[in-house]
């Protein structure tokens, strides 16, 4: 009797200890929904940060988002960079231990390039014209034009899918693999899903790279920004992303480390060039010169940004033209130059044009994001200042874009752009090009912009992307506010997480670590 | 006889009620600004766009897409979620269980918490304990649950570490009885208070109400116990009202707990909802609406066969 209770308890021990030790080694992380497993089919922020973790791409960013070795080992550039061959690693199994060649690189991007196929990356892939695998070993990019940015997307979030789990059919079809059962070749392979609960993931033993660190890595879905908070100071999630108003939740908390890293966005007022107000450059430049960017930063965002040069954020190092002084606030000046372009402020301060007609328009903004909606009041009270006459317009973000940015049906809009690690903006400031939702167009900056794509030379590339941002100052497409800073939440237990946005860092997961306390 | 005609008559109501509730819905949604969050990508081009327009069937007028979405429903389809990509019926489905678990426990609380304190109050009016009850009531009613669910979540999970932050179970313990039931336990706290403070009051108001009625003199005179008093006289008149305030707040608990589940990473059908209705996920949005208002109609029909067990006097015409 004693001996079977001491038995027994010695058993539950060894439960609770091993318990304990797989859920110590296993790192948490949150998610707001259930992400889609497949990185072609990726339609949210959740669902590209899983995806990182199952599926690697050729390439991946390294520390400083330059594209490094990753299922392709090394690669070549043709003289007139149209021609890209890698040779992908050997040896590679996917997670259902089916070999990886370089069949499957071909099978993926013959999906991305298929509009009907359903993915996301198709505007990506524009500059390819065609995929050629020479052996199963070897992948041949031919492209209609020399294209730099091309390793950057790579290694950005392009993921290479199994052809062999697809059985012909269309991608966005197989249920089973894009909600509960996809097969990458990643540090880390799914064990379960749980709708609307949470995604287990498990260490790949056969990952080609170094060994994971962890266990396991679980995703929970929880969808409160406080209630995640709440999470990680339960010590039941070990990292989380917030937004500057929620950092006294974290701050002075034992056992937690609050980090900031820069990423590749830029925040920025659009203003519609093809209303006549905004066309002058004059105008635009006057605009962003009454603007206090500093007590924006300091007073919305806890200081959690960096003050603004042009369109190229400070996070992608080398291209952000670092020597041109960051954008700085002078009412005098914007009075000047509105003066030149012809509005004068009449007895009751007000801007008026010789036909005195006031300078009135409305700023646009996403509802719900405090962020921003402080930023948009901030912005009026500084036009306002100057005797222009300023509304805000809160609107939820669907309808943002598609009723009033992509139709360009807007005087301002305050919204934001998220970028590959690369500088080329082609897409965004080239005349008449699909994101140039502000009509922009300066006869300078297209052809800086054309050549800046086709450039493979690093030195001469820099160059030409400082430029851009110098005519930036003189001629800006938009009125840049600020680059944010990713704010990091992260229990002291957690190493090896590289000093990057957790988009990029999860491309090095198996680094991760869990310090037992 | 005329329970047999009564039931096929709410049925044909019932086919009404949520044909009109489904065309309600399908206008409302369209009317609403913006569309599907995944077209809401700002980088989105014009290519990708219309493909993904086609392949979701958006890219037909609007008539078209009605009439496509009730011939679908008739032979069962329910669509495709374009949030989850998986058929929305059971994306629904799916949330069923856990609706239940957690509205289910959060009534049963309520109504264990209300009736008894409803009638102590009740038989006392006007004494301390009711005038307590008054205001504790009150308060339960008023507490925003989206603050009062992150401070017990706060106090009980963060600081205590007694009991778990939020969802439905730790991962990889998905099958223990104990574990679902620590993950509930706060949740049901924060879903049960204003139920039970609204049921006290009813209850409550039942009792006192009652207690001046002319049969309970004359039972008392029959030299009947307080407490037999209580129980076949009082209290099964003063359930009317209760029953018909719980078979109201049955559906909405299915279809409104939406903060709550939020709140605590509870995988429901009111988060699948709200969470559909932001992403303009309209399969979902049409699956959840329709499934909560089968649950009102069923629901009034259990109240009114209900009301007949209860309170032999009503007739069911």
């Amino acid at each position: 009797m004693r001996r079977s209770g001491g038995f027994a308890s010695l058993v539950l021990l060894a439960a609770c200890a091993v318990g304990s030790k797989a859920s110590s080694n296993t790192l948490r992380l949150a998610l707001i929904n259930d992400p889609i497993l497949n990185p072609v089919l990726s339609p949210d922020i959740g669902s590209v940060l899983v995806n990182k973790v199952i599926f690697p791409g050729l390439v991946r960013p390294d520390d400083q988002l330059r594209p490094s070795p990753d299922l392709a080992t090394s690669w070549t550039v043709s003289s007139d960079g149209k021609v890209y061959t890698f040779a992908l690693r050997r040896g590679v199994r996917w997670h259902d231990g089916v070999p990886f060649t370089s069949r499957d690189v071909q099978y993926t991007f013959e999906q991305i390039r298929d509009p009907k196929a359903g993915g996301f990356l198709w505007s990506d892939y524009t500059a390819i014209d065609r995929v050629e695998t020479p052996d199963s070993f070897t992948v041949r990019f031919v492209l209609k034009s020399p294209f730099a940015a091309f390793l950057t997307l790579l290694g950005y979030n392009t993921g290479i899918i199994p052809e062999h789990a697809f059985h012909g059919k269309p991608i966005a079809d197989n249920t089973g693999f894009n909600r509960t059962t996809p097969i990458g070749t990643g540090p880390f392979r799914v064990v379960s899903a749980v709708p609307g609960s949470s995604l287990t993931l498990e260490a790949n033993p056969d990952y080609y790279g170094p060994r994971p660190k962890l266990a396991g890595i679980v995703f929970k879905l929880v969808p409160d920004a406080n209630a995640q908070i709440a999470a990680l100071r339960a010590g039941e999630l070990d990292l989380i992303t917030l937004e500057p108003a929620s950092l006294p939740g974290v701050r002075d908390v034992p056992g937690l480390t609050i980090r900031q890293t820069t990423v590749p966005q830029h925040y920025f007022v659009g203003f519609n060039q093809r209303r006549p107000l905004f066309k002058p450059a004059l105008v635009r430049r006057a605009l962003d010169l009454a603007v206090n960017r500093k007590a924006i930063v300091d007073g919305v965002l806890k200081g959690a940004a960096d003050l603004p040069v042009g369109t190229i954020p400070v996070a992608l190092g080398e291209w952000f033209a670092d020597s041109l002084p960051r954008a700085a606030t002078d009412t005098a000046e914007a009075l000047e130059l509105l003066r030149q372009a012809g509005w004068n402020r009449d007895a009751g301060g007000a801007l008026r044009n010789a036909r005195g007609e006031p300078f009135r328009f409305t700023i646009r903004v996403d509802k719900g994001n405090p962020s921003r909606e402080q930023s948009a009041l901030a912005l009026q009270q500084d036009w306002k200042s100057i005797g222009m006459d300023v509304s805000i317009e809160t609107v939820e973000f669907a309808a943002l874009v598609r009723d009033d940015l992509q139709p360009g049906k807007f005087d301002a809009i305050l919204i934001w752009w998220t970028t590959p690690p690369d500088p080329d903006q082609y897409s965004y400031y080239v005349t008449d090009q699909i994101n140039n939702n502000v009509a922009y167009s300066n006869r300078a900056v297209d052809s800086l912009l054309e050549i800046g794509r086709g450039e493979t030379d690093p030195v001469r590339r820099r160059a030409i992307y400082h430029a851009f941002q110098a005519v930036e100052r003189e001629d800006p497409p938009v009125l840049v506010l600020y680059y944010p800073r990713e704010i990091q939440a992260m229990s002291d237990r957690l190493g090896g997480f590289p000093q990057l946005g957790i988009r990029d860092a999860l491309r090095h997961a198996e680094l991760f670590s869990l310090s037992s306390r | 006889m005329s329970g047999f005609r009564f039931l096929a008559r709410r049925l044909a109501q019932g086919v009404l009620i949520l044909w009109m509730v489904s065309s309600a819905t399908f206008i409302l949604m369209h009317l609403a600004p913006g569309g599907p969050s995944m077209l809401a990508d700002p980088k989105l081009g014009p290519v990708e766009r219309a493909a993904i327009e086609a392949r979701l069937g958006l890219d037909l007028p609007l008539p078209a897409q009605y009439v496509a979405w009730h011939r679908n429903l008739l032979k069962g389809d329910l669509g495709q979620s374009y949030l989850y990509q998986t058929p929305a019926g059971s994306t629904v489905l799916a949330r069923v269980p856990n609706t239940l678990l957690l509205a289910g426990s959060a009534l049963l609380v309520s109504v264990l918490l209300a009736v008894p304190l409803g009638i102590r109050a009740g038989l006392r009016p006007g004494r301390p304990f009711d005038r307590l009850m008054e205001f504790v009531s009150v308060g339960a009613l008023s507490l925003p649950t989206f603050w009062y669910g992150i401070v017990l979540i706060m106090i009980f999970a963060a600081m205590g570490h007694l009991l778990p932050a939020g969802g439905t179970a730790t991962p990889g313990l998905e099958g223990s009885m104990v574990d679902r039931i620590r993950h509930l336990i706060l949740p049901v706290a924060v879903l049960s208070l204003p139920i039970a403070g609204e049921l006290f009051r009813y209850v409550r108001s039942g009792i006192e109400a009652m207690a001046h009625a002319p049969h309970i003199p004359a039972a008392r005179a029959k030299g009947l116990t307080e407490g037999a008093i209580t129980r076949r006289h009082l209290l099964r008149n003063a359930l009317l009202p209760l029953v018909t305030v719980i078979g109201l707040q049955a559906p909405m608990l299915v279809g409104g707990a939406a903060i709550t589940e939020t709140v605590f990473s509870w995988p429901g059908m009111g988060r699948l909802g709200v969470e559909a209705a932001l992403g303009r996920d309209y399969p979902v949005v049409m699956a959840t609406t329709l499934a909560v208002a089968a649950a009102v109609v069923a629901g009034n029909v259990v109240l009114d066969l209900l009301y007949r067990w209860i309170d032999p006097r009503v007739r069911i015409e």
